[in-house]
């Protein structure tokens, strides 16, 4: 059914007016047919249009508000109307969908888009879902994938103002992957909310063998959280701590004279052993405090989750589940974001060398790819702390790509990170965000033209979102199912009673 | 309460009969030091056998010592290991415990699909002992996960867990391709856990686990281990004190050669001053080459001559190992993994699901995979007849594919 007729503008703006009694929403997508295409258009705009003047209708109304409240225009429907600013999406014809480059037809009808218009959106190798197509507030049933080994490895954004279903995105994403093994996700958790330790959470997955918890308090099931001393390098430290340059060459320094014992060195050595006593005290107090670790002067007494002992496969663990494809969640609520990040580094460096020595092999293409989610992004790659430094998550961001490894980038103010990476996340998933400087920030990255779509992205309702990428057609709207209707509404699996072979049972 | 904590004794494990000798040495000694120490009753975490059948002298054996335990009121309490368990119920263990020698605690029942397990609780000093038993390919996971940890932990007193799994948390570097389970998976609040499968020595303390303890071996089962370890040890448990005791049956003594650069001739005169200065009377000798030749080929190394005179210097045994010695005449030959289960298991992983004809999913197929291999792999026993053996294996194959 016609919504409407293309009746002037030019390409990128397209008008239509509406026709009375239909109502076309910002954002709903449209369809105007040509002779030998379809081209899917987009409202981004929509302002009133009359064949009245403007002085006509001021005294009409006036003569509504003061005389006679009943009183009727003649032919209302067609002296007043609606016009709905659109842009061009894509040109669809029969054998193909590629950008529009030209006008739909003058007088030309627009209705809405249907299923059957759809059909060059095709469900990628390795789908990840990310919910149904949205045109306006309306929900279509068309599920949308991307294509789950290219965004991961080419880094995901997901931007927005809090509230707007940033966790609930990401949990949806993850419970997709924990059904496949094209990729292995490592997601830092500040917030212990993806596991679902006393609610509805990846745990409750029916292949929750693909996924591995670490915490430093786990439930059954999930793994203590400890890491072997031996394994945390001064290099580690970058993004987590701030150390001067007399601190850096002291703590290269200890590790090459005590390579793997060099905390603890650094904590029981005596002072005069060629370190300036001030600089020794402070990397003795910021190791204890980051590591959580005492001395007596002699031995070290571990605190936390950084351990002597214990914890010597624990990065290695983790790494081998991230290449056999699985989800690994690092509970980090308990910690400072200094340490999040240390661990987070700890691991990611890790994967990335593995990664690259698979390469080296020639053997990187037999290996799922990796993500690494981090919340609150700007804390490793915001402009102001890379002014120290590059660390491992820039470096993953920026080359990360080459070796299948990826970032899943979580923020509240993308406005922070150099322009430079934030064009590197090469799919963007954005939520609702109020603030300009932030959707600037994200239009002038977009992989898609999104200049005219501002406005659209301040109106974004909770769980409803637009995805730029590369690896899509065209900005795809969407909405996001909520995370816990959707695991509601899955099959159960039935599970297979357990004989207990061996036990005596009586 | 005073208790030893042996695991991984693996009598029979050895293939050369002077090997085995003294793993069972090993075993009697430290069954000695614990009756020398008085200890109120002796757990095993597991793998006593090396097989759920072990041959008959070895049986023997471990039957005269046990009653001697029995007759000097020390009981064992202890569970099957990946070893000693057998899918098909037919285990030795059960024989010695039907004969009073020990006690599996291994015991429970299914409420509600939840494994409950019961405490068999030690008469003379109280203490309430319980524990899970270890399977190949830890296959006892699922044990783990469908436990009621709940009742175990509430139930006040002196209690010991036996288990005979590879904790992650406790894993070495080197044996991080194991399979294991979280510490979680154990109920918290036991007063010792006494390990058993991981053949290292380790004692630590985690948030609601105290006293988490892997003995190692008696003896070590390898020659990686014997290079590693040297040999073997237990621990006792004093009134909250818990205290190592070494086993050193014989002194090992290792001796490396590393190939680089060198041609076989070099090699082996190295290996022949290494010999002469390290090898003593009755000790065991082990003899590790690794590393590319320059030139020549690994049997151009005369082992010959070096085993003349470790002969005439009397050792009790020697061992080598090339597994990591190549040659550039030949192609390089890369071994990552260590022991026969390791290689098996990985190939296993290699090839699950590949074939899924019986729909069993991966998980299933993995455990029926690993219980075929110790179905199949079972020996012919002494005095057992060809069509009895036949019969036995048909049997347990029948029972573990379900075929009436």
């Amino acid at each position: 059914m016609s919504r409407g007729i293309v009746i002037s503008g030019k390409f990128g703006e397209i008008v239509v007016r509406q026709k009375h009694g239909e109502e076309i929403e910002l954002g709903e997508l449209l369809i105007a047919e040509n002779k030998s295409a379809k081209i899917l258009l987009q409202a981004y705009d929509l302002v009133y249009g009359s064949q009245l003047s403007a002085s006509n209708l001021e005294l009409v109304s006036g003569m509504k508000l003061e005389e006679d409240s009943d009183l009727m225009l003649m032919d209302e429907k067609l002296r007043n109307y609606t016009l709905a600013l659109l842009k061009n999406l894509i040109t669809i014809t029969p054998k193909n969908a590629r950008s529009s480059k030209s006008l739909p037809e003058f007088f030309s009808s627009v209705r809405e888009v249907k299923k059957e218009d759809l059909g060059f959106i095709t469900k990628p190798d390795a789908p990840l879902f990310v919910g149904r197509l949205r045109s306006g507030s309306k929900i279509l049933d068309f599920d949308i994938f991307l294509p789950g080994k290219d965004v991961f490895s080419h880094h995901i954004l997901i931007p927005a103002t809090t509230g707007r279903g940033k966790s609930n995105l990401t949990s949806l994403m993850l419970w997709d992957c924990l059904d496949k093994n094209y990729a292995g996700v490592l997601v830092l958790d500040p917030h212990d909310e993806y596991y679902g330790r006393n609610k509805l959470g990846l745990k409750d997955h029916p292949k929750k063998e693909n996924l591995a918890y670490y915490s430093s308090e786990p439930p059954a099931g999930g793994r203590s959280l400890r890491i072997n001393l031996s394994h945390v390098k001064p290099w580690h430290f970058n993004g987590a701590a701030d150390w001067s340059p007399a601190q850096k060459e002291a703590l290269s320094a200890l590790y090459k004279r005590y390579n793997k014992d060099w905390i603890k060195f650094a904590l029981t050595i005596p002072d005069h052993e060629g370190f300036q006593e001030g600089t020794l005290a402070v990397i003795r107090r910021r190791l204890s405090s980051l590591l959580d670790l005492d001395s007596d002067g002699s031995s070290v007494f571990c605190n936390g989750i950084f351990d002597m002992q214990a914890g010597q496969t624990t990065i290695s663990d983790i790494c081998s589940d991230l290449e056999k494809g699985k989800v690994v969640v690092v509970d980090t609520s308990d910690f400072s974001g200094s340490v999040e990040i240390l661990i987070g580094s700890l691991i990611a460096t890790e994967i990335l060398n593995k990664y690259k020595s698979h390469k080296n092999k020639g053997i990187l293409k037999d290996k799922p790819v990796i993500s690494i989610v981090l919340e609150e992004a700007p804390r490793v790659l915001g402009k102001q702390v890379l002014e120290s430094g590059p660390n491992i998550f820039s470096t993953i961001a920026r080359e990360g790509r080459k070796f299948k490894v990826g970032l899943t980038a979580i923020t509240q103010l993308p406005s922070l990170i150099p322009r430079e990476i934030l064009a590197n996340m090469n799919t963007k998933i954005i939520l609702g965000i109020e603030m300009a400087p932030e959707r600037q920030a994200i239009i002038d990255s977009a992989s898609q033209d999104l200049s005219s779509d501002s406005r659209a992205i301040a109106s974004l309702d909770k769980g409803e979102a637009i995805i730029s990428s590369n690896f899509t057609k065209f900005a795809i709207p969407v909405k996001i199912p909520l995370f816990e209707d959707y695991v509601r509404s899955r099959p159960k699996e039935k599970k297979d009673a357990i004989d207990f072979e061996g036990v005596n049972l009586s | 309460m005073k208790f030893s904590h042996i695991a991984d004794c693996h009598i029979g494990g050895w293939r050369d009969p002077k090997l085995k000798d003294l793993n069972t040495q090993a075993f009697f000694r430290a069954l000695d030091i614990s009756l020398k120490e008085k200890v109120d009753f002796i757990v095993i975490g597991g793998d006593l056998f090396n097989t759920a059948l072990p041959g008959i002298d070895r049986l023997k054996d471990v039957v005269r010592k046990f009653r001697e335990l029995k007759e000097k009121n020390v009981p064992v309490y202890l569970i099957p290991g990946s070893h000693d368990f057998s899918p098909s119920g037919k285990t030795m263990l059960d024989v010695l415990e039907e004969a009073g020698l020990c006690t599996n605690v291994v015991k429970g029942s299914v409420e509600n699909n939840k494994l409950k397990l019961k405490f068999t609780i030690d008469e003379k000093t109280g203490a309430k002992i319980t524990g899970m038993l270890g399977r190949r390919g830890m296959l006892e996971r699922t044990y783990y996960e469908e436990l009621d940890r709940a009742s175990l932990e509430k139930e006040p007193g002196f209690k010991i867990f036996l288990f005979h799994t590879a904790i992650t948390e406790l894993k070495p570097k080197d044996m991080d391709r194991m399979d294991s389970a979280p510490i979680s998976l154990l109920p918290k609040g036991f007063d010792y856990y006494a390990g058993g499968h991981v053949h290292i020595v380790e004692k630590l303390d985690m948030p609601g686990y105290r006293n988490v303890v892997y003995p190692g071996p008696l003896f070590p089962n390898n020659f990686h281990e014997l290079e590693e370890l040297k040999g073997g040890g237990f621990y006792i448990y004093d009134n909250g004190e818990v205290k190592r005791h070494e086993i050193a049956i014989k002194k090992v003594v290792s001796i490396r050669v590393d190939a680089l650069h060198k041609n076989s001739e070099k090699v082996t005169e190295e290996l022949l001053d290494k010999v002469k200065r390290d090898a003593e009377e009755d000790c065991i000798i082990l003899i590790r080459i690794s590393g590319v030749l320059q030139s020549g080929r690994v049997s151009d190394i005369d082992f010959k001559k070096v085993y003349d005179i470790l002969a005439k210097k009397d050792v009790y045994f020697v061992m080598r190992n090339t597994s990591g010695l190549a040659t550039k005449e030949f192609e390089e030959v890369k071994i990552e993994t260590r022991s026969a289960e390791e290689i098996e298991d990985r190939l296993i992983e290699e090839h699950l699901g590949q074939r899924d004809a019986a729909g069993w999913g991966k998980e299933k197929e993995r455990k029926m995979i690993k219980d075929l291999m110790v179905v199949l792999s079972s020996d012919k026993k002494e005095g057992e007849k060809v069509y009895e053996f036949e019969a036995r294996i048909k049997d347990e194959l029948n029972k573990l594919l379900e075929i009436d």
